[in-house]
């Protein structure tokens, strides 16, 4: 069986999806294959026990990129973001740190720990959003190649230089700080309160594998600033019916503009024959051509599992690996009969339906990395947990809940003697026992209990390394260097290939950028030809 | 007006001398005042035992910039150079030593003893570091150009360091590019498998710094290092007369070219009129008036302590605070009645007296720096600590009695932040810390030569805290702030604030604090006299 399309999109993740939707608005003939039985990837619900359905992995959002709800319509095909106000930092004191959306509240919440840093507080979120403003471009253009003379890629750098120099000079300087810095030397310069900057370097920190004192980890904080909902800033959110809503509505978009999805497809090969991908065999044999192979996986797997050795030039290959994967963090779905009751603010109040942070102190926060740097996941992890339940009831049983903790570090590469397979529960247990200590009830409250390791995301959901963002977010692999320097501009040296996954720019987390830009550069060389 | 100077210059650290030679060349008649009895700053040579003389701080050349030791004739001031091949010598625990020399070659075979595989890739690594160090000592060279509003020169500048880098080829482009930010350990670790390997080269991109070799842009210390010497684990480079000789050096040439050096001349304030800086004041009260003030101290310093924060904008001086520059080195000098007997070396005892002539070191594996770093984040020294030795008595004899030895010790980490085991910060008590400092050192020492400790006549321990109080240096830190992307170029002490200019008219920066400012190598003086010249002429 031969069916011919004009693209074929690898992965129905949220960028290949996004990806697919945009070449077939544009006339295109798309198929979208998908190992799984369920599309999103990494953002997708799933019903892991009876009656509670859970985002496995990605848990909320705001990095969707506002272009891509318009453009595709996503709130027709079903995408309602419900609001997540606020992060609850509760600390071994028996106080607290509560920042909520309310500026007035905020103000006076971080003034009882500090004034000075209430009224700084005010200035860091102006110029975050300076900051902002400068990034928020880039994310959406395609990366430049600053080793060609190109007048049009000279172009390019030349226009991120000319905005560069027309911020003021307290913007440029913040600018640069944000770029090199730690997210604790650059929180430092701000605030006193220990539990403040280590509640807001966590931000800096997810999904790498570094700690909140490495250098470079203030870009990623900024990274986590841009989420956009409905135009503000800073504001995160749920999608009714769990991160796999927002992938079903791009899904959708797609099947609208004439987009076909197979799920359990999975890819054995690309096929390329004189240096140009003509299709794919999947591992069911069936072989299925078109012109033009879209991958959303990530460049390991896309070019060292899917293509035959040979094709691919050393150089480009020895980038691919190594290139940085490097998963750091695992996720502890519980299903719950009540609702945590945190010692150090009782009772069941607004609080529970934010974030809530386990992250009190800096050292706390650089001690449980310096245990991942040795293969040992940390025995008091850095954990971020929400309640979707509270804001989304169709999510579990009438009265039951359900609580979804992301937790780093997670270091996928264990010390030796070590395996994730044997590790998993004590690593669970791990997560109840740190929960436990800020919320004494929640080992009487648990139902049923669910950890993916960075091991499970690798086997399960095809992020190699267990990496969130499929590769990490570190200076030397963003921008004109992500994945591969020389490759930043989602073609590969197969003609006809081309990668649309978090690991091309702008990067992961549910946003579509790469999924959008990519699809943009295949039109631009369908045209061409 | 009387006694009045051209330009003044505080501090006599090799850096402000390079700048008054320079200066004096040019024509004009600095007057460089010390504030210690004697020049040279943090590249002195002291007497600590009756008898024992020692390089008391740094005890290696950068090496100096090539161009300043021409211009300034050094040679003919009467700086001599041990000879020196061999690289480095790194000790492991299991009781062997990698020597790595200066030439790759020699390296190469020596490597081969732990991994053939590894050997060929030192030649491949040694080959992209020197072709990369080129256009980076260019770089170096050059006034970070002027952000907001680039001049012609500046532009022209970045047009030939754009080209040289475009020069290098795609590959080596994206190098530099990629390089740049990475963690040191990342780098050598796309390279070599052998620990000890990594991490003697992984330690040059840490060293002086608060990052340990995981820190992402680390390996730019190590590339901006190269750039003064390309040899991936850098040869070092002992004066004979230990490290005053460079400055003694340096000090008769500037004099000879004309300029006038006073010691014991501490400098209290710097007086400002109308945002031009006018005249120094002295601790005994004299006042000096110049035409020009140029400040080898710290930026800290300078505009916190010597300058009156009024004059300067509210911001500026809120950017001058948050400039990072807690120092994370101490020094530990010793006289030994004899030379200690290395585990390692035993084996190889036809090249002992030129292994040990060299540098020793204690960096046998990546982990083992990081760790050592580890402890400096949470405000303790590490209590097994990364270590550079040397025994500059066997180059230059002259430094001890006869058959007695000096051995000078560099360590890291220790934060010049201390914390109470409760994690409460008190300040200032590394004088409680100073003895266990010593002999965590001497122990780290004896775990590869067991007898050091019977052959220790004195210590001398330099803590951070000394490094500040006694040397000037604030925080402690040796590079007058931390080399680190965010403190780099443009960015050297501030951004906008990179071209040795200050926001007060006519005081201006020529120490570490500025661009490129790494070690004993002269470049910031350098660089800064043609940036004072070029606006004094105009």
């Amino acid at each position: 069986m031969a069916t011919n399309y004009d693209i074929i999109v690898i992965g129905g993740g949220h960028n290949g999806l996004t990806n697919a939707a945009y070449l077939a608005k544009a006339g295109k003939r798309v198929l979208v294959l998908e190992r799984r039985h369920v599309l999103g990837g990494a953002a997708c619900t799933e019903e892991v026990f009876p009656g509670f359905k859970f985002s496995v992995c990605s848990y909320v959002v705001s990095l969707l990129r506002p272009e891509i709800i318009r453009d595709l319509d996503l709130p027709r095909h079903g995408l309602e973001i419900l609001p997540l106000d606020g992060t609850f930092t509760p600390m071994p004191s028996g106080d607290y740190l509560w920042r909520v959306n309310d500026h007035g509240k905020t103000h006076r919440e971080i003034a009882r720990h500090s004034r000075v840093d209430a009224e700084a507080y005010d200035e860091f979120g102006k110029a975050m959003q300076a900051m902002c403003r400068f990034v928020k471009p880039i994310l959406s253009m395609i990366p430049p190649d600053p080793s060609t003379l190109n007048p049009r890629e000279l172009m390019k750098l030349l226009f991120i230089g000319r905005r560069f120099q027309g911020m003021s000079s307290d913007d440029k300087y913040n600018q640069v700080q944000l770029m090199t810095m730690s997210a604790v030397d650059f929180l430092d310069q701000w605030f006193e309160t220990d539990v403040l900057k280590a509640t807001m370097s966590a931000s800096g920190i997810i999904g790498t594998f570094l700690g909140v004192r490495s250098p470079g980890t203030a870009y990623v904080l900024l990274h986590h600033y841009m989420g956009e909902i409905d135009g503000a800033f800073r504001a995160w959110g749920f999608a009714r019916g769990g991160t796999g809503a927002i992938s079903n509505a791009i899904a959708g978009a797609a099947r609208e503009a004439g987009v076909e999805i197979r799920t359990e497809a999975a890819i054995a090969q690309i096929l390329v024959k004189n240096n140009r991908a003509y299709g794919v065999v999947l591992a069911n044999g069936d072989e299925i051509h078109a012109s033009v192979i879209s991958s959303s996986v990530d460049p390991r797997l896309t070019f060292t599992k899917m293509i035959a050795p040979g094709h691919l030039p050393d150089e480009f290959l020895e980038g691919v690996n190594r290139y940085k994967f490097r998963g750091s963090s695992g996720k502890v779905n519980m299903a719950l009969s009540g609702l945590p009751n945190f010692k150090c603010l009782p009772g069941i109040g607004a609080h529970l339906r934010g974030a809530m942070s386990i992250s009190p102190s800096v050292d706390y926060m650089e001690k449980a990395y310096d245990e991942a740097k040795y293969g040992h996941w940390s025995s008091r992890p850095y954990i971020d947990m929400v309640i979707p339940t509270l804001t989304d009831t169709s999510l579990a049983p009438p009265g039951k809940h359900i609580l979804s903790c992301f937790v780093q570090y997670a270091p996928y590469k264990l010390a030796p003697g070590l395996d994730w397979d044997t590790e998993k529960e004590k690593f669970g247990d791990n997560v109840v026992n740190t929960i436990s200590e800020y919320a004494p009830n929640i080992r009487d409250i648990i139902l049923h209990r669910q950890v993916v390791t960075p091991l499970d995301l690798e086997r399960e959901w095809g992020l190699s390394e267990g990496n969130i963002f499929q590769g990490e977010l570190s200076l030397e692999q963003l921008f004109f260097l992500r994945p591969v320097a020389g490759w930043a501009q989602f073609r590969s040296p197969i003609k006809n290939l081309y990668m649309c996954g978090s690991a091309t720019h702008p990067g992961g987390g549910i946003m579509g950028g790469p999924g959008r830009l990519a699809a943009l550069e295949i039109l631009k060389d369908a045209k061409a030809s | 007006m009387p006694n009045s100077r051209d330009i003044l210059i505080i501090g006599a650290g090799h850096n402000g001398l390079v700048a008054a030679f320079y200066l004096a060349k040019a024509g004009f008649k600095p007057l460089v005042l010390e504030r210690r009895a004697q020049v040279g700053g943090a590249a002195i040579t002291e007497e600590f035992h009756p008898g024992f003389r020692c390089s008391t701080l740094a005890h290696s050349a950068g090496p100096l910039r090539p161009d300043i030791v021409r211009d300034m004739q050094l040679a003919r001031h009467g700086l001599k150079f041990a000879p020196s091949e061999i690289s480095t010598v790194s000790l492991t625990p299991d009781g062997r030593a990698l020597v790595l020399h200066s030439d790759s070659n020699k390296s190469a075979q020596e490597i081969s003893q732990w991994s053939p595989k590894d050997a060929a890739a030192y030649a491949d690594f040694a080959a992209a570091l020197a072709k990369i160090s080129k256009v980076i000592a260019e770089a170096l060279a050059l006034t970070p150009p002027n952000i907001d509003n680039p001049s012609s020169g500046d532009l022209w500048g970045m047009l030939k360091t754009g080209r040289s880098i475009r020069n290098l080829g795609k590959k080596d482009l994206y190098r530099v590019l990629r390089w740049g930010p990475m963690a040191v350990a990342d780098l050598v670790a796309e390279f070599f498998d052998t620990e000890p390997l990594r991490a003697t080269i992984a330690a040059r991109g840490i060293f002086g710094t608060f990052l340990g070799p995981w820190s992402a842009g680390s390996a730019l210390v190590l590339l901006i290092r190269a750039a003064a010497d390309p040899t991936p684990a850098g040869t070092p480079q002992f004066p004979i007369g230990g490290a005053g000789a460079i400055t003694a050096a340096m000090a008769a040439a500037a004099q000879e070219a004309g300029a006038e050096i006073r010691t014991n001349a501490a400098v209290e304030q710097v007086l400002i009129k109308d945002g031009v800086a006018t005249a120094v004041v002295l601790a005994n009260g004299e006042e000096i008036p110049a035409r020009a003030i140029v400040s080898n101290a710290d930026p800290r310093r300078t505009f916190m302590c010597l300058v009156d924060p009024i004059h300067l904008p509210p911001d500026f001086v809120q950017k001058i605070k948050n400039f990072r520059c807690a120092g994370t080195v101490a020094k530990i000098n010793l006289a030994l009645s004899a030379l200690p007997d290395f585990t390692a070396l035993k084996s190889r005892a036809a090249e002992t007296p030129n292994l040990l002539a060299s540098r020793l070191q204690v960096s046998p594996e990546i982990d083992y720096l990081e760790r050592a770093f580890d402890e400096s984040k949470y405000g303790s020294f590490s209590r097994a600590p990364y270590l550079e030795i040397a025994f500059p008595s066997l180059s230059d004899p002259s430094l001890a009695p006869a058959g007695q030895h000096v051995m000078s010790i560099y360590v890291q980490y220790a934060p010049f932040n201390l914390k109470a085991a409760d994690g409460t910060k008190s300040p200032a008590n590394w004088e409680s810390q100073r003895k266990a400092l010593g002999e965590t050192v001497v122990k780290t020492i004896a775990h590869y030569a067991p007898d050091l400790p019977q052959k220790i006549l004195r210590h001398q321990i330099i803590t951070p805290q000394d490094l500040e109080d006694t040397y000037g240096l604030t925080g402690g830190h040796i590079f007058h702030g931390e080399l680190a992307l965010d403190q780099f170029f443009t960015m050297r002490p501030l951004l906008d604030w990179a071209r040795y200019k200050t926001p007060i008219d006519r005081l201006f920066l020529c120490g570490s604090g500025t661009h490129p400012g790494t070690g004993l190598t002269g470049a910031s003086g350098a660089n800064a006299a043609r940036e004072i010249l070029k606006t004094l002429k105009k």
